[in-house]
């Protein structure tokens, strides 16, 4: 019993470091564990590995734009279906931005386009409160060259699945 | 007749309220050189928290995540500087014992100190300075008169910078009445000022049967040598932003060689900024009198007399940020 | 009766004077009047010999002083040091008589004599003197500073302040701090601490660690307390740290999803920043102890980047009400706000200067980023500089040079401390160790 918690415990803080860790952009492949149908690993449908990795847990934006394009709306359509199968989990969508614009404008824009994922989200029947936003403006870029191949990989939201509540 | 003994009359009074006034302009000539102003402005806890001669690395605080903190900043500074009593050395006079806030350095001068003046007897050319190596007579090392930035050299976004336009030769010429008034304030429109025209008046007709045994007025291009001869030597690069915004007329009084007496050099008036930007824009155009001047200046001694008093505007509107 | 006009008076008055004498005495003839409109704009020269040091232990700290004094004068753009193997005379002694023909002979336009001295508490003494050479006299009267001998830098500073400001006019900014964000690490995974040194880079300590993502730090007016944005929680939120003992507190704004982009109101009481909820970006003012929270703008569009004017009465601040980022100004209450830029391009980061006349920002244009600055009313915009990524200007404490940052290009690029004059002349990288970014300057000390 003891060791079980023990081990849970570990699986849960594994799951939040993988969430929390600033080094986590620059990895968007290998997060899973190994095994075939290990629970949790990317081969699990309902852990945030495949989320990220099978469902798709990012949109793209034009440059100074958070609306939605179509390829946005379909994915999130699929993001909010995966989020009302599995109950537990809730979410935190990062908002970022290009390199190209100030440090305060972009988290704003950031924000803006956070918040229009949320929006969607929740207009598919995803509970509010299993949601929030963060943005990180230009600080957190995913590709690092100076060219728009990389900007428009940056212009981005970002579901992040976890498994806790939304306290900040 | 009568008019010139009113105007003498006149002159006279005039004379004496530029006695009372132009002294505002003349330097305090008592000035000691060797007086420090003693004050004592920093307390040693000032400093305390600040005085860790290296990077301080920083250990973790109490709780993980929390930042940690730089070295601890020491006792906590008193408030009030400690007045210290400086060690006053023998040749040092202690004048003015200001105790001066941890501000910054005061400005002791009075308002009526212009600059200090040095009444010095020695004029430049006694003093053996003509034998000083040429470095005095050579232009000012490569200079600027336009501001080139990043920016200038890019775009066409860049501020346009044009060459700055060539002195209007009209204002210089070498017409025998006075200049309008040689301040750039609105009222040099002396057409319109009938005390102006008066005086223009008066004094063309005054100069006129007369014949000044002094050689005839300047040629144009004589003014436009010393004009620029000067100009060499303004150097406004140091100037305050308000001291570019201020005009101050020198009057000067130049030996028969071309060179300036230094001891004549005076604030005539001022316009466009306060008494201490004028007192610096003042001590900038002085400096450019006596640099360039200081192997004399190209003027025909023929024309002495023309030449032996000068007046000179200097006027930094075109050298200002544009 | 003003003097000015009093002058005026005078100077007509002389000339019917003048008028009356070419009648009582002919030969007496008019001052020759020429018109000076075309100068030169250098450097002005300057030669600081060592200060003499008046006991056996102030000898190094005596030659140290001196290369700060000079360093902060030839640093500005504005003077230029004459080097010590050009000297011909050599100053033995603070109270003896300048030579003044030997620095006339090189130039030196103006001169600066200090001697040091170390008492027995360890307290230095910093005297000095500045001399115009080619007017033969003293600027000013001879100051002394005193202090502890750990603060030997801001002693010199002292001195260079005081120098400055008797030859230029206006006051000088070398006894100043800035707080910034020290960088480490690659593009995509940047760690960011808040950081203090003085202006030229000396004394540098850490106020954070980088366990949290900080951005743009900003000094109070008084110098002794910073607002920054930091990810300590997670999420954006704005915290008041004392510099004297690093003690930091979250600002308790109004319930929003993240608060950043803060700044002091001139009296230090209060605090303007943005705060966003639902994605929308609204600027706010509220107390720095708490409460008073009161919203200025309520948009659909994004309020960023407010600052205050010196006086407190209004707020400059970017919005993309427009389409996009463009500055207004607006009532520091909030209420109607007027468009002030009107380049192409997108405008961000204004501040307002100290001095209250001209507004400083941030230009995005054609792919360059530009720091510029603009009068308050959006008239006269002068761009400073041109690059790959400049933007976060801070104003120094005289109003007369703006830092910034940065930053190269690509993938292995770095942000860096740059300062600039307000004519755009005298763009310099400052001194930092590693990568540095948002400088905000302090007051002068």
């Amino acid at each position: 019993m003891k060791q079980i918690t023990k081990v849970a415990f570990l699986v849960l803080a594994l799951g939040a470091s993988a969430c929390t860790n600033p080094g986590r952009f620059d990895n968007m492949g290998g997060a899973g564990a190994g095994g075939a149908i290990v629970p949790g690993s990317a081969a699990d449908p309902s852990s945030p590995v495949y989320f990220q990795q099978t469902v798709g847990d990012r949109v793209l934006f034009e440059v100074d734009q958070s609306t939605l394009g179509a390829d946005a709306r379909d994915l999130l359509v699929k993001q909010a279906a995966w989020l009302m199968e599995n109950p537990d989990f809730t979410a935190i969508i990062e908002g970022h931005a290009d390199e190209q614009g100030t440090r305060e404008y972009n988290l704003a824009l950031g924000a803006r386009r956070a918040s229009a994922v949320l929006n969607y989200l929740i207009d598919r029947g995803v509970a509010p409160n299993r949601l929030r936003t963060v943005s990180y403006g230009k600080e957190r870029p995913i590709e690092i060259c100076s060219d728009e191949a990389c900007y428009s990989q940056n212009r981005r939201a970002v579901t992040v699945i976890s498994a806790g509540g939304l306290t900040s | 007749m009568k008019t010139g003994l009113y105007i003498s009359g006149l002159a006279h009074a005039a004379l004496i309220l530029w006695l009372l006034f132009g002294s505002l302009f003349l330097a305090r000539d008592n000035e000691d050189l060797l007086q420090v102003s003693q004050v004592s402005i920093l307390s040693e806890a000032e400093f305390a928290a600040l005085s860790a001669p290296e990077p301080v690395s920083v250990a973790p605080a109490t709780s993980t995540n929390a930042p940690a903190r730089p070295q601890p900043p020491a006792p906590e500074p008193e408030p009030e500087p400690e007045p210290e009593p400086a060690p006053t050395t023998p040749e040092v006079a202690p004048a003015d014992i200001d105790r001066v806030a941890p501000e910054a350095a005061p400005e002791p001068e009075p308002l009526v100190e212009v600059a200090p003046v040095v009444r010095d007897p020695v004029t430049p050319d006694q003093a053996g300075d003509v034998t000083q190596p040429e470095t005095q007579a050579t232009a000012p090392e490569a200079a600027t008169t336009e501001i080139v930035t990043e920016v200038t050299e890019t775009a066409e976004l860049a501020p346009a910078t044009s060459a700055r336009p060539h002195a209007r030769p009209n204002r210089t010429a070498p017409t025998p009445e006075p200049e309008p008034d040689p301040e750039p304030e609105t009222e040099t429109a002396a057409a319109t000022d009938p005390l102006a025209d008066a005086v223009a008046t008066a004094v063309a007709e005054a100069t006129e049967p007369s014949p000044v045994p002094s050689g005839p007025p300047l040629s144009q291009g004589e003014m436009r040598a010393l004009q620029v001869s000067v100009g060499n030597c303004w150097n406004v690069g140091s100037l305050s932003s308000e001291a570019l915004g201020t005009t101050v007329v020198v009057g000067v009084e130049m030996t028969p060689e071309g060179r300036p007496e230094i001891a004549s050099i005076r604030m005539v008036s001022f316009s466009g900024g306060s008494e201490a930007s004028a007192r610096r824009a003042y001590e900038t155009a002085r400096r450019a009198i006596i640099r360039c001047g200081a192997t004399g200046y190209n003027l025909p001694s023929a024309k002495y007399e023309q030449w032996r008093e000068i007046e000179m505007t200097f006027n930094p509107e075109n050298m200002r940020i544009k | 009766m003003s003097l000015h006009k009093t002058l005026n008076l005078a100077r007509k008055l002389l000339l019917v004077a003048l008028a009356g004498l070419a009648f009582a005495a002919p030969a007496q003839s008019e001052p020759l009047r020429i018109e000076i409109t075309e100068g030169v704009i250098e450097p002005l020269p300057f030669a600081v010999p060592n200060f003499q040091a008046e006991n056996a232990s102030a000898g190094e700290m005596a030659q140290s002083i001196a290369r700060v004094v000079a360093a902060d004068l030839a640093g500005t753009g504005l003077f230029r040091e004459i080097p010590s193997s050009a000297f011909i005379s050599t100053v033995t002694s603070f109270s003896s008589p300048v030579q003044y023909a030997d620095w006339k002979a090189i130039n030196a336009q103006a001169l600066i004599t200090g001697a040091v001295s170390v008492g027995t508490n360890g307290k230095i003494t910093v005297k000095f003197r500045v001399f115009d050479v080619f007017s033969q006299g003293q600027l000013g009267e001879g100051l002394q500073f005193a202090g502890s001998a750990g603060s030997w830098r801001r002693m010199a500073h002292k001195v260079a302040d005081a120098v400055y400001s008797r030859i230029t006019g206006e006051s000088a900014y070398f006894d100043s701090r800035v707080v910034f964000v020290s960088e480490s690490g690659p593009k995509n995974a940047r760690q960011k601490r808040l950081a203090i040194m003085d202006y030229d880079g000396a004394n540098l300590q850490f106020l954070t660690d980088s366990s949290a993502l900080v951005l743009s730090p900003r000094f109070s007016p008084t110098g002794d307390r910073v607002l920054y944005t930091s990810y300590e929680t997670g999420f954006p939120q704005i915290f008041l740290l004392e510099i004297a003992n690093v003690g930091r507190s979250a600002l308790p704004t109004p319930n929003g999803n993240m608060s950043f982009a803060p700044r002091f109101s001139p009296d230090g009481n209060e605090v303007v920043f943005s705060l966003e909820n639902g994605g929308n970006t609204d600027i706010y003012r509220m107390n720095v102890g708490g409460g008073g929270a009161q919203r200025l703008t309520s948009a659909p569009s994004i309020e960023t980047g407010p600052s205050f004017s010196p006086d407190g009465s209004q707020i400059v601040f970017t919005s993309d009400r427009s389409g996009t980022p463009q500055l207004y100004v607006m009532s520091a209450n909030g209420g109607a706000a007027r468009r002030i830029s009107n380049g192409a391009g997108r405008y961000n980061t204004p501040v307002w200067s100290p001095r209250g006349d001209l507004i400083a920002f941030t230009k995005q244009n054609a792919g360059r980023f530009h720091i510029g600055v603009m009068r308050t009313d959006g008239s006269e915009e002068r761009l400073l500089t041109a690059s790959f990524l400049d933007e976060g200007p801070t104003w120094s404490p005289n109003g007369r040079v703006i830092m910034f940052t940065r930053e190269s290009q690509g993938a292995s690029g770095a942000a860096a401390l740059y300062m600039v004059d307000i004519t755009g002349r005298n763009l310099r990288r400052v001194t930092t160790q590693g990568a540095a970014s948002d400088p905000s300057w302090s007051p002068l000390q």
